[in-house]
């Protein structure tokens, strides 16, 4: 009997259902797309004359690099245009750019000011959509400046589009490295991220080790032997002055890295041939004893915010990773595969941790999630080690060294999908880059 | 009526009655024996009845005498056995001192044990895998390739142009030559993974052939036994329950429904609906022209929903796109998600989608999910 009333209620519902289920849309889900870089075109940018065209070619051709460099895009060589922008304010002739598959196009224009500034103004477009993506902007600043200008349009292309932070108008920080091997002359040099403005820091006199950028930008952290064992220094960017921090006597003090809060320092120690991790206020020089086992800590990292501590330690019989408190406390290992992990580096989206990871006989470079979970291998080399975030916490820079008595060190950089690994040109042997935040 | 007639038709009713139930008065049959016989041929019966008979026992044996005494006993020699040389082993020189053994170092001391109250799990005794399976898994494992799709595209000739669909190149044909056909240059798909492959993936690339061979098998024991069962055994038939009865009813209704009103209702689509295969190619269209490879991690969790009106021509117009909704992502991740999905669109659509003219009324709005959350890190 329930049968058929049931079958009845359906019947009298039905009655009024063919003509809502027709008149509804199509509906298809997609969840298979592509994963490839994105065609763009940045014809040059317009001046008023040819002092202005040649800055305008040269900033075109940095905000290509710089979008290019990141793997996610395919720039569009400016002999394949079929349009040429010769004004700013004139419109887009989408069609031209859909011809030759433009998904995304810059354009821009650089004019100097009464005062001798450089102006720069740009605009995004979507070409097949066939609109603006965001407001046009306008950019002043030195003449000399000409290339942070380009890093910062370049950086709103790239936010605008992928929705990612921006990272191109940032600097890294790093160990020069000339000379032979068994004699290599070592000191602290600073560029822009792409390898440019290179300048150097320290001179070759004495070995330098671990650079590190202060959450700010404007300070940087480093070891020098200068005095004959290792020592942490703190210096301005700005003005290149250093100072030595406390030092308590027959310690060595050694990979030390800034709080988020800028004021405090946490590093190792190593006294009486045991080596621990200590916190130390960088203005008054009080410190506190964070580890207290009698295996080697070292390689602190800070979580971005500031309230645990993520080091390498041998406390299991080889090395891994542990997680702990700011302030110490009972750790926590998070590093289980086979091998050794090192150098753990906590990345400034604070979802993932970058490290060195030695097995069978190769170095990689990997990231894991902070509960250890999900650990991704992102290169494999003979040797490599030290990986430092970008300022968005999408890519990790690193160093690789070459084998051999003649192998030498340099830079690389590798997307966190493990895409897009690119050497950072730089003129010397590089080792130890530490990446500064975005600048303002 | 005379007697004669009566008795005739009394007769003929008593014989109709018995032909027709008879049957119920019919009374067992006698028991009789059953004995089973062979049939054999002359030839067996001869071959059985010349059968040999059985041996007859022998009553007088031979018995082998005894040997006479002395007779065969072999003779004692008086000379004595040659004794065999023995070589003797030749002096070798003077052995060499024992080395002293250098000091080594002792083995570095242990960690020491962590000596828990709790037993130890005993995990059972794994089975022969080195034997069963080879170290490193066979299956094919993707290449590495600057574009990740579905489908995986092996790297075309350098030649060849890039397109979406592999095309073959027309070339002129002096017997054909009476039908024009238009020009068609070579295209291919670019070359694609299926997953994004790290270096440190990609080494293991080369080692992926099983390091060792496996053992053969040992033959089987004893055939099987737990009889399998047959194809032909029917299914397990769900039981009819009054959902399933109301699901019905409502299917069949529906068709009916649709059937009924299909050419009538002016505001409803004519004909039939998109097939499955319409549907999917329209599906694989789009997907082919969605590109999440510049999207944010976050923008990478958001599922946006995003419609479009068609013209008739089966493309998209650009200003019916509209995001409909958007779940797991900040509204800027939204909107990125949705500008891609966007792109995807108007890209793909640019030269028209191959969709059914016929059946326009069916996708003249189309809702789209898009969905990246197998597309995150491959």
């Amino acid at each position: 009997m329930k049968h058929y009333v049931m079958t009845l209620l359906a019947a009298l519902m039905l009655w009024t259902l063919p003509a809502v289920a027709q008149n509804g849309p199509l509906r298809l889900e997609l969840t298979e797309g592509v994963i490839e870089p994105m065609p763009f075109a940045v014809p040059e940018f317009v001046a008023d004359d040819a002092a202005g065209a040649e800055m305008g070619r040269r900033i075109a051709q940095v905000v290509a690099a710089d979008l290019t460099g990141t793997g996610l895009f395919r720039e569009i060589p400016q002999d394949a245009f079929i349009s040429r922008v010769t004004s700013f304010s004139s419109p887009v002739q989408f069609a031209d750019w859909k011809a030759i598959n433009a998904q995304a196009l810059v354009t821009g224009a650089v004019t100097l000011d009464s005062t001798g500034k450089l102006v720069v103004r740009f605009r995004l477009y979507d070409v097949f959509a066939g609109q603006e993506l965001g407001d046009g902007l306008q950019l002043v600043g030195t003449q000399d400046g000409w290339r942070r200008i380009a890093h910062k349009v370049a950086d709103q292309v790239y936010s605008r589009i992928t929705g990612e932070a921006p990272y191109f108008d940032s600097r890294v920080v790093f160990v020069s490295e000339t000379g032979p091997k068994d004699q290599r002359a070592k000191r602290l040099a600073i560029m822009d991220y792409d390898g440019a403005n290179v300048s150097y820091l320290t001179g070759s006199s004495s070995i330098v080790l671990a650079p590190r950028f202060s959450p700010s930008g404007d300070r940087i952290l480093y070891t020098s032997y200068e005095s004959g064992f290792p020592r942490i220094y703190v210096m301005n960017v700005g003005s290149a002055q250093r100072r030595a921090l406390e030092q308590q006597e027959g310690s060595m003090s050694f990979a030390p890295r800034f709080a988020p809060d800028g004021r405090t320092v946490v590093y190792s120690m190593t006294r009486g041939g045991n080596t621990d991790l200590y916190s130390m206020d960088i203005n008054s020089g009080a410190g506190t004893r964070l580890t207290t086992a009698p295996s080697i800590e070292t390689a602190p990292s800070f979580s971005p915010d500031g309230r645990r501590i993520v080091f390498e330690s041998d406390r299991s019989g080889n090395q891994q990773l542990y997680v702990m408190p700011a302030n110490g406390g009972e750790a926590q290992r998070i590093s289980f595969g086979q091998g050794r992990y090192g150098t753990p580096v906590w990345s400034p989206r604070g979802d993932l941790i970058a490290f060195t990871k030695q097995s069978k006989g190769r170095f990689h470079i990997g990231v894991m999630r902070v509960d250890g979970s999900e650990e991704r291998l992102l290169t494999a080399s003979f040797l490599e080690e030290g990986p430092t975030w970008s300022p968005n916490g999408r890519v990790i820079m690193f160093t690789r060294e070459t084998q051999g008595a003649q192998g030498s060190a340099s830079l690389y950089s590798v997307d966190i999908t493990g895409r897009n690994l690119r050497e950072v040109p730089t003129d010397t042997g590089a080792s130890d880059p530490s990446w500064s935040p975005l600048q303002d | 009526m005379n007697t004669g007639q009566i008795i005739s038709g009394a007769g003929h009713l008593a014989l109709m009655g018995w032909a027709l139930f008879g049957g119920a008065f019919q009374s067992e049959p006698l028991p009789f024996q059953v004995t089973e016989v062979t049939a054999i041929s002359a030839e067996e019966f001869a071959a059985l009845s010349n059968a040999p008979n059985n041996p007859e026992a022998v009553a007088n044996v031979d018995t082998p005498e005894p040997p006479a005494e002395g007779e065969g006993v072999p003779e004692l020699s008086a000379t004595e056995d040659a004794t065999p040389e023995m070589s003797q082993p030749e002096a070798s020189e003077t052995p060499p001192a024992d080395t002293v053994p250098e000091p080594q170092e002792p083995p570095a001391p242990l960690p020491e044990a962590e000596v828990s109250d709790a037993p130890p799990v005993l995990t059972p005794p794994e089975e022969d895998v080195a034997a069963l399976v080879p170290e490193v898994s066979p299956r094919p494992q993707p290449r590495p390739a600057p574009r990740v799709a579905p489908e995986p595209v092996a790297q075309p000739d350098p030649d060849v142009e890039i397109d979406e669909v592999d095309q073959q190149e027309t070339t002129p044909d002096a017997e054909a030559a009476e039908t024009v056909e238009e020009d068609t240059r070579e295209t291919a798909r670019e070359e694609a993974t299926t997953e994004i492959v790290t270096e440190a993936e990609e080494n293991d690339l080369a080692s992926a052939a099983p390091t060792r061979s496996p053992r053969p098998r040992t033959r089987p024991e004893t055939p099987a036994t737990e009889a399998e069962p047959t194809q032909d055994a029917p299914a397990p038939s769900e039981p009819e329950t009054d959902e399933n009865a109301v699901n019905n009813a409502l299917a069949e209704a529906l068709g009916q429904g649709q059937a009924q009103t299909g050419g009538t209702d002016q505001g409803a689509p004519s004909g039939p609906p998109l097939t499955a295969g319409e549907k999917d190619a329209l599906r694989v269209a789009v997907q082919n022209c969605w590109n999440v490879g510049s999207l944010s991690s976050e923008a990478l969790r958001t599922t946006v929903v995003v419609s479009v009106t068609m013209s008739e021509d089966s493309r998209p117009v650009t200003s019916s796109i509209e995001m409909l909704s958007a779940s797991g992502g900040s509204g800027s991740a939204a909107k990125q998600a949705y500008e891609a999905a966007r792109r995807a669109i108007i890209r793909c659509g640019a030269s028209g989608f191959n969709l059914p003219k016929d059946k326009y009324d069916h996708w003249r709005n189309i809702e789209m999910t898009f969905n990246p959350e197998r597309m995150r890190i491959k």
